[in-house]
């Protein structure tokens, strides 16, 4: 057994030996341990380094409010860093290292840090870095050069850059009650709701259920505490109505009752088991909460008070009564409250030797010296600890007179001998949660602490969150909350039986002994009584500016243990009460999360793919695949040893000479249905769509309510009232929910449904002197002939046995059809397309080509319509109607939009015959050096195998007026510069003889 | 933030899509008054209290939602179908849970 | 005529997954219904529709939000006000549609192969579900036969109940790839099967 451990007595398993190392040490613990209770055993007590000072630093508590001992936990390549010790559980090969030190944590440089204490007093980052350079360092990096090393010396532990392989997950979850924190009062909160029929979340970051009702002592009902807690944890198990959810942190509360906790799945274990989370993010719906969150125990204020081997009061006996670890064996315990007694007598009966209660009350009650003498302690009233001494550990310390009224030290120092000196300075209701929910918090005289403010959203509160510090209180106000959380009358009940040790809760209104030397009151920012006074004089005087100027109770700590001590020390500065004072606000998170919970299945191979019909063919014949928004497609089908400029040359030229075919499923495709459909198109569309006959298909223009161009595409009228629109790739969503918003809110009169059915059919388009032909061969059912499909004719057939719907429009300029299937027959129908294409030299293209061709026909598409251009300088002004209104027609010809200076869209032609950027801007002569001038710029660009030259469509001021006149590209960062020619946009077929065939 | 779909329940706000201040007037299609045009396009309320809006249940059931909601604490005090003719389509009580 | 492709054939893995040395907690399924439909009544015209729908079917519709039934073969479930969504095992369940919904009734569409649908069965399928999306699960709140709509990030679902632990869940066919190997990869802490 080592040392420390006793040898009964805990909820440890000393059968279980588990094996794991601290900064490279092998050390051995037991089942139920945690890092610190382990080690604590082991003898260790110095477990890291402070943050400015880098003083050494050992276990200041038991729990998740632990501010020293923060460790780095390693996971293979992965660190997580800032872990406290307190809330590791350890197992078979865990790896821990300590933080904040350099080269190791019991020889550490910036030690000397502490010599020159003044240098890095409250401000000191402020002051430094954001006050003026003056003197011979003036106007040099020096500022730069020294925060590189204090920013090294100062900080806690680091994150790795290796890739996180855990898995993370997301929980919705919904319930009637949640019940936050599993002592007795939770407990009995979950019990209650639960045997009224609710649904119930019990959420605990410890864990094992019961809070302080494993380490009391106390009895329940004539069982022991922790027998009663085993019994009701039993009871909730076997209901099906109650969810337990241990090791997990409720740490954010927010609108409408929706509540944050991460749950530590599987950090506990060696090896998650298979599928299993690291950690699981809940988010939780609850219909109403109980806090049952307990309180912190608060540190007293006085020099040397961060020394290893000074702890808190209730965390000894913490370690004594749930884990069977003797902190030190001479124990002295200084307090300003009845509520340490009991601590001494638990570490009493563990075995240790309490070598005095130091109290700084000149009287406490009879009770309470009958308790220092069971525990045969000395008791020193009206004392106080002015030093302690010691290196790593503690070797003694100083006691004096005090008068706790005059808050003055007399008579001479007395030094005793101890290694362990647990403190307490009252209790802190942990009112975290009900704070982020809103209002703010009260201060209790009598409790010296904050209460929970008023409700602002449905919850309850119970147990010492409440200021209720009696394990009876507890457990009766975890009834009424259980009741009143699911709206059922508070009934009176028989009290438990409890059995505890006397212990008045008010403490005496000391928070610190102002001594020589540097008391702590954030231990983890390391920031001293001596800086609130320094920030006071200084003249920050709101609770808020106190917090950011000295960073007390900034990082993981949170005000957990320093808030009261800091804001008492403050107040007397002020000369003000502490109410009038005030206390910061608590935001999430009320401890830590991690970030991989946050992102949870949003990673990696997770984000949705959106897949064509024929995206396995695509793949599995050579297409080098390309992400559009959400959509994977084919971008070239390249044959062995050729560039993607060679792949969509050779596709292009092949379409244009023979035929090619691309998938087109992308493109948006919304049903519009029912009566009044074809009015509705008349008033989304420029152009007129009540006149296109059943069977055909018109070129479609919408524009935004402001006037601007929106989207294009074509619409086939099928039927009557049934009518195909299809919308850009890119924008099928928010045409979607265009149409949807003026069918809801403006003309909720119209008898029209709009329904994506973008998934319902696979697209094919077919183009190129040889597709009719193509089409004529494969297509039963129907002629494909010019009389029976004319442009943008419509015809039904089938292609090897399945249906499919034939359009007969170009994109690509050529003689082209659009072959629509069903969405499951689609690979099916494009196989036999391209089998009966095979004779004909039919390639397949992707979307290089597909770019290709739309820019030598001068198409438009989303680089064009970029949301600041308008019909007109598209040169779509030919489908602006004049009879009848439409969205965007009122607003499209106002001044800004008609102006002759607008960016209009050209062609361009390189005269150096050398390639074009997109982006690159125009202008009318070169300056390399100092380029400026910019007339328009390129918004698509490529090689055309059909012109032999490499052009452009770009936006350019006066556009069409300067056709055939000569500019430059200017590229300044892809350093390009050349002559071009501004032509028309239509660069090939500009008649379009080719596609009417 | 939840809003409480008339249809569907109360839903996270990530299911929803903000569409716009409900308190726009789109004049006539017809009408060439200008002003009145640029008014419904452009001219915005934002007061510091409830504001009245239009919320698409993008995420669901896809219908548009008058929402009045406080825009200094997020409070939604009322949610309706835009269109009064759903307004037989509401959710029963029963299943009116959160 | 051709048999209809399905678009997770490449990641239909046939057989146990995960975590199943304890037991399967999930079966996966598609059901290829032959037919999925897409029923949407003009304001006020609702209990037509219904009538009609029960006409074809034989399912009797529950009033109210989200209200379903099912036999079995058949299947229909309300997704938004005066909107329905009907499937079945055979295919041409939309032209018959055609023949009883009246221009002054609706509108009848065909997304038989537009929507995916799966199934998700077993004493884990509320725990696999609420890892996607934010809705309430449980049966008192989602009872049998009732339908959602609903999103998991950029996919969109309606989801109905056609058991007491099971759920049909409809995506749209592009997305159901994707949608399925998140459900595959979230169903392996519980142990799945895919049949
Ligand atoms: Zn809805």
């Amino acid at each position: 057994m080592s040392p420390r451990r006793t040898d009964t007595g805990g909820h440890v398993d000393r059968l279980k030996t588990i094996r794991f190392t601290f900064d490279g040490v092998a050390y051995t613990g037991h089942g139920g341990d945690t890092l610190a209770s382990a080690l604590l055993a082991n003898g260790v007590t110095l477990f890291g380094r402070s943050f400015k000072y880098h003083r050494p630093r050992g276990l200041l508590s038991a729990g998740v409010e632990e501010p020293n001992a923060l460790v780095t936990v390693l996971k293979g390549e992965v660190r997580e860093p800032n872990i406290p010790a307190t809330m590791v559980e350890i197992h078979d090969g865990l790896i821990a290292v300590s933080q904040n030190r350099f080269p190791s944590l019991t020889w550490d440089i910036h030690a000397v840090n502490q010599l020159g204490g003044k240098l890095l007093s409250a401000g000191f980052y402020y002051k430094t870095f954001m006050g003026p350079v003056v003197g011979p360092l003036k106007g040099t990096r020096f500022w730069m050069f020294c925060e590189h090393f204090i920013r090294r010396a100062a900080g806690l532990g680091s994150a790795g850059s290796a890739k996180d392989p855990a898995r993370y997950e997301r929980m919705n979850a919904f319930c009637d009650v949640l019940v936050v924190g599993s002592g007795p009062a939770g407990l009995m909160a979950a019990k209650t709701a639960a045997d009224q029929g609710a649904r119930v979340i019990l959420a605990d970051l410890e864990p094992r259920f019961g809070g302080s009702a494993n380490w009391s002592g106390e009895t329940i009902d004539d069982a022991s505490a922790a027998d009663w807690v085993r019994r009701t944890v039993a009871q909730l198990e076997a209901r099906d109505n109650v969810r337990l959810l241990p090791r997990t942190t409720v740490w954010g509360y927010y609108d409408n009752n929706t509540l944050a906790a991460l749950e530590r799945v599987s950090d506990h274990k060696a090896q998650p088991a298979k599928g299993e989370p690291r950690h699981r993010y809940w988010a939780i719906r609850a219909g109403s909460v109980v806090l049952a969150t307990g309180a912190f125990e608060r540190p007293l204020v006085f020099p040397g008070n961060d020394r290893p081997g000074v702890m808190l009061a209730h965390a000894a006996e913490r370690y004594a009564n749930e884990f069977g670890v003797l902190p030190g064996q001479r124990v002295v315990v200084f307090t300003n409250n009845d509520s340490a007694y009991r601590s001494a007598l638990a570490l009493k009966q563990a075995g240790a030797a309490i070598v005095a209660i130091v109290d700084v009350r000149p009287q406490p009650s009879a009770e309470m010296s009958a308790l220092a003498g069971e525990a045969e302690a000395e008791l020193l009233s009206g004392h106080a600890v002015v030093a302690t001494e010691g290196g790593k550990a503690l070797s003694g310390l100083k006691v004096q007179r005090f008068d706790m009224v005059a808050g003055a030290l007399s008579g001479d120092a007395r030094s005793v001998h101890a290694d362990c000196l647990l403190m307490s300075g009252g209790w802190s209701p942990t009112i975290h949660l009900a704070s982020q929910a809103g209002a703010k918090a009260e201060w209790n005289e009598a409790l010296q602490a904050f209460l929970p403010p008023k409700r602002t959203q449905k919850w309850v509160g119970a147990g010492a969150f409440n200021g209720h510090f009696m394990t009876l209180e507890a457990i009766l106000d975890g009834r009424n909350a259980g009741l009143t959380a699911v709206g059922a009358t508070v009934a009176p009940m028989a009290y438990p039986h409890i059995e505890s040790l006397p212990c008045d809760p008010r403490p005496a209104p000391v928070f610190e002994i102002k001594a020589k030397g540097k008391s702590f009151v954030d231990f983890q920012h390391d920031v001293t009584a001596e800086d609130v006074r320094l920030a006071h004089r200084e003249g920050f005087v709101s609770v808020e500016h106190l917090k950011r100027y000295t960073t007390l109770g900034m990082a993981t700590d949170q005000g957990k243990s320093s808030n009261v001590p800091g804001l008492a020390i403050m107040a007397e500065a002020l000369g003000k009460p502490i109410p009038e004072v005030g206390t910061t606000r608590f935001r999430p998170p009320f401890a830590p999360v991690s970030i991989g919970s946050l992102a949870a299945e949003r990673f990696g191979d997770l984000k949705p793919e959106r897949l064509t019909p024929m995206h396995d063919w695509h793949v599995d014949n050579g297409a080098t695949m390309y992400s559009a928004g959400l959509w994977y497609r084919p971008m070239i089908y390249g044959l062995s040893g050729e560039t993607v400029e060679q792949a969509y040359v050779r596709e292009a030229k092949a379409t244009r000479e023979n035929a090619g075919i691309v998938d087109v499923s992308t493109l948006g495709k919304i049903a519009v249905q029912g009566p009044d459909a074809a009015a509705f198109l008349d008033r989304v569309y420029t152009n007129m769509f009540s006149t296109l006959a059943v069977g055909k298909a018109r070129y479609g223009l919408m524009l935004r309510e402001d006037g601007f161009a929106f989207d294009d595409g074509t619409t086939w009228r099928l039927g009557d009232q049934d009518f195909l629109m299809t919308t850009t790739t890119a924008n099928a969503g928010k045409v979607m929910q265009h149409l949807e918003y003026f069918l809801d809110v403006i003309w909720p009169e119209l008898k029209a449904h709009v329904t994506s059915v973008t998934d319902e059919w696979a697209g094919a388009a077919i183009g190129g002197p040889k597709a009719r032909q193509i089409l004529a061969a494969c297509v039963t059912g129907t002629d494909v002939d010019n009389a029976t499909l004319p442009f943008m004719g419509i015809v039904h057939g089938e292609i090897s046995g399945v249906p499919v719907m034939i359009c007969r429009l170009s994109f690509s300029g050529e003689m082209a059809f659009e072959v629509y299937s069903g969405a499951g027959h689609g690979t099916h129908v494009w196989e036999a397309l391209v089998e009966a294409g095979r004779p004909f030299g039919l390639v397949t293209y992707g979307l290089e080509a597909l770019g290709t061709m739309r820019i030598e026909k001068g198409h438009v598409t989303g680089a064009e319509i970029d949301g600041r251009t308008t019909a007109r300088d598209l040169h779509l002004d030919w489908m602006l109607s004049k009879k009848k209104p439409f969205i965007g027609s009122a607003m499209m010809d106002r001044e800004g939009l008609v102006a002759s200076e607008r960016l209009e869209l050209v062609g361009l032609i390189a005269l150096d015959n050398r390639p074009l950027n997109g982006g690159a801007h125009i202008v009318e002569e070169v300056d390399e050096a100092n380029p400026h001038g910019s007339i328009g710029h390129i918004t698509a660009c490529c090689y055309s195998p059909a012109l032999g030259k490499h052009i452009a469509l770009a936006l350019v001021k006066g556009g069409k007026a300067r056709h055939g006149t000569r500019a430059h590209v200017s590229d300044p960062l892809r350093n390009r510069f050349g002559p071009v020619e501004i032509v028309s946009n239509h660069f090939y077929d500009p008649e379009g003889t080719r596609m009417h065939g | 933030m939840l809003i409480t779909c008339p249809y569907c329940g109360p839903r996270d706000v990530i299911e929803f899509t903000y569409q716009g201040d409900g308190n726009r007037e789109r004049p006539d299609p017809a009408s060439q008054n200008f002003e009145a045009w640029n008014a419904y396009v452009y001219d915005r309320l934002n007061p510091a209290g409830d504001h009245n809006e239009i919320w698409q249940h993008s995420g669901g059931c896809r219908v548009h939602l008058r929402v009045v909601r406080n825009t200094l604490t997020h409070e939604i005090s009322n949610v309706a179908f835009v269109r009064g003719d759903h307004s037989s389509a509401a959710r029963r009580k029963a299943e009116d849970k959160p | 005529m051709a048999e209809r492709q399905s678009p997770l054939e490449p990641e239909f893995h046939v057989g146990s997954h995960g975590n199943f040395e304890h037991g399967v907690e999930i079966l996966l399924t598609e059901t290829r219904p032959g037919s999925i439909v897409q029923l949407a009544a003009w304001p006020g015209e609702e209990k037509t529709l219904m009538a009609a729908i029960r006409a074809v079917t034989g399912l009797a519709l529950p009033d109210g939000a989200g209200g379903g039934s099912s036999d079995g073969v058949k299947s229909v479930f309300g997704f938004a006000p005066g909107k329905f969504t009907v499937t079945d095992e055979a295919e041409g369940l939309a032209s018959a549609f055609a023949k009883v919904v009246a221009p002054a009734m609706g509108t009848v569409t065909d997304l038989s192969h537009g929507r995916t649908a799966i199934r998700i069965a077993g004493p884990k399928a509320e725990w696999v579900l609420s890892k996607f999306f934010a809705i309430d699960f449980a049966l008192p709140a989602f009872p049998v036969g009732a339908g959602r709509s609903t999103t998991h990030h950029d996919v969109f679902a309606q989801i109905q109940r056609t058991g007491t632990d099971q759920f049909d869940i409809y995506v749209f066919r592009s997305f159901a790839r994707s949608f399925w190997k998140a459900l595959c990869h979230a169903s392996e802490e519980v142990g799945y099967e895919v049949q």
